[in-house]
């Protein structure tokens, strides 16, 4: 996942960017360093990173130094946080160590999250790069497609596909890239259109560059720096788009996830509020996360705070 | 290949005969006719929206991508190196691509942005070298290195390195004519190549140009609005307004003896040095009263 915001490899490292330069025409000259400076000036969003590792850890280490199984029932049940031989985080309404579905809930929420991203990017970014490249008609009726898409409820929309498949984790992550693909690929589209009529589009193209080299190899790296703050924000959503259907009952019923445990206890969550509270705070800070790294990329990216 | 270049050959590269371009109802170039010859200089001159820029870029059929342009009528004869003679308006993109940048190349007006920022000089160099040339990146960076010591960059093997930004505007014309001529095309089109430079700067790159027509001998069809460049490097000139070919003619012909008001009017617009002397005050530029305005 750190490759995602590290990111732009195309451009290569600037090796003395030297901060100069500021007649900078095309957003996104040779990022490198002095993006990783600013990136590291924005406080929160280095405590947005220390978050993330801090679930990363939490997810895929977690479960080997707390080896328990969350599905089992280890006490009676709706027993708080503090009560004697209960686990710290207390019970669920079945009797089941909340703290072991909280360690291991992070990963089908993660992994559903990162199959619906790169299905929104992937998507989205082609649709977007085709319909602002080539304008005119193919623009309009891949925007009118978009649009089908866009006025649709979203939630509603993700709810009716798992409905009609199963809700198993791999459905999920797809509905959720089919309803959440719409916004990329119309900044995608807003960014091509700036760099469509930019010299060295034409150039490429006077030099004999196919279309398809020239919107992914020419235009694309110059729209990077927006559409990488936009994922980590999509991705953002695509947790809590997962976290909602599983409390509307539509989870993986073979894999624990944070809005799985949420949607299980929702019964109880005036008699034990632990059971839903630590799920959630999981979930809040996962999303926070990915805002507070959105933000900084924001900055990292921004031409007009380079130099300073 | 052992053609020799020294006399004027004969017979045109590059020849376009009654050439129409539309923007819907809007005519951008009316029946242009006229012939480029390998080894030299053609200059394409008029004022602005007169149709000379429309006229270089339907030659590369670039008119009609991502604009309502469109070549309504006329043929483009050009000269394959191998003698055989293709319409370039009758060719489909995928032919034409071989063209551009291959046998026909473009340079633009706005040296600043037709690089792409996010990749280094040399890369975009070696680039275009492998777009048309079934070579590796080394070989391809290695006549990247030759291109830029033949258009004079000082420091190439660090030059090539560097990104556009950390370039001045001259170095990075300079990029773009060794962009243009790495794959040895036997036509450069030059769009008005030196306005975005400063006066110095401009000398050096049209003496760059004017050498370069000598070592590689590809014919070069330059446009411009300035007459002092014509004067510098031009063998012939095309006179372009409103859409049509107004004049043509030698150089010297066109300086000495311009038979049309409008070429008049636009050899009058150029200052000459000395004809302020005296004044208090910078006066206007004579007009000719009944040039089309």
């Amino acid at each position: 996942m750190t490759g995602l915001f590290i990111g732009n490899n195309d451009g290569g490292n600037s090796d003395g960017d030297g901060g100069g330069g500021g007649d900078e025409t095309a957003a996104g000259a040779p990022l490198g360093r002095e993006a990783l400076r600013l990136f590291m000036r924005n406080r929160a969003a280095v405590a947005g990173v220390i978050i993330l590792v801090g679930v990363i850890f939490m997810t895929y280490i977690g479960p080997s130094l707390y080896d328990q199984d969350p599905s089992r029932i280890i006490a009676r049940p709706l027993q708080g946080p503090g009560t004697e031989d209960v686990p710290s985080f207390g019970t669920d309404y079945l009797g089941r160590d909340v703290f072991a579905g909280v360690v291991n809930g992070g990963d089908t929420t993660l992994r559903v999250a990162l199959v619906a991203t790169l299905m929104i990017v992937v998507i989205g970014v082609s649709i977007g790069a085709i319909a602002g490249f080539y304008g005119g008609r193919i623009d309009t009726a891949l925007m009118r497609f978009t649009e089908i898409f866009q006025v649709m409820p979203a939630l509603l929309f993700a709810l009716v596909i798992v409905t009609l498949f199963e809700p198993s984790t791999m459905v999920i992550a797809i509905s959720i890239g089919i309803v959440l693909w719409p916004s990329l690929a119309r900044l995608t589209r807003a960014e091509f259109l700036r760099l469509r009529n930019l010299e060295f589009v034409k150039a490429a193209q006077a030099i004999g560059a196919s279309d398809a080299r020239i919107m992914f190899r020419v235009m694309l790296p110059n729209a990077l720096p927006p559409l990488i703050v936009a994922t980590t924000l999509v991705m953002g959503t695509a947790i809590l788009f997962e976290a909602a259907l599983a409390f509307l009952g539509l989870g993986d019923p073979n894999n624990i996830s944070w809005g799985y445990l949420i949607g299980q206890n929702r019964g109880s969550v005036l008699g034990g509020w632990w059971t839903v509270t630590f799920p959630g705070l999981a979930i809040f800070f996962t999303v926070l996360s990915f805002s507070l790294i959105g933000d900084g990329l924001q900055d990292a990216f921004n031409p007009k705070l380079r130099g300073r | 290949m052992a053609e020799q270049q020294d006399a004027v050959d004969p017979e045109p590269i590059l020849s376009v005969r009654d050439l129409r371009v539309t923007f819907g109802s809007f005519t951008a170039v009316d029946g242009s006719t006229f012939d480029l010859f390998p080894g030299e200089t053609l200059a394409v001159v008029g004022e602005s929206g007169s149709g000379k820029s429309v006229t270089s870029l339907s030659i590369m059929r670039l008119v009609e991508l991502g604009t309502r342009g469109k070549i309504e009528d006329g043929e483009m004869l050009f000269r394959l190196p191998d003698g055989e003679v293709v319409d370039l308006a009758q060719l489909n993109e995928s032919e034409m691509r071989e063209i551009r940048g291959n046998q026909i190349s473009m340079i633009f007006q706005e040296p600043l942005t037709s690089l792409n920022p996010v990749y280094t000089t040399g890369n975009q160099v070696a680039e275009a070298v492998m777009l048309h040339q079934q070579v590796d990146r080394d070989v391809a960076t290695e006549r990247a290195l030759e291109m830029f010591r033949l258009v004079r960059i000082p420091d190439p093997e660090q030059r090539l390195a560097q990104f556009p930004h950390e370039m001045s505007g001259g170095m990075r014309q300079r990029v773009m004519i060794a962009m243009a001529l790495s794959c040895d095309p036997t036509v450069l089109i030059a769009d008005e190549p030196t306005t975005a430079l400063d006066v110095t700067i401009q000398a050096q790159i049209l003496g760059l140009m004017r050498d370069l027509r000598e070592t590689t001998g590809a014919a070069v069809m330059i446009i411009t609005h300035d007459m002092g460049v014509v004067a510098e490097v031009a063998d012939r000139v095309i006179v372009m307004n409103q859409a049509k070919i107004v004049e043509s003619g030698s150089v010297y012909d066109i300086f000495e003896n311009p038979q049309e008001d409008y070429t008049r009017a636009l050899l009058s617009a150029v200052p000459r040095l000395g004809s302020m002397t005296g004044l208090a005050d910078p006066a206007p530029f004579p007009l000719v009263d009944s040039a089309p305005s």
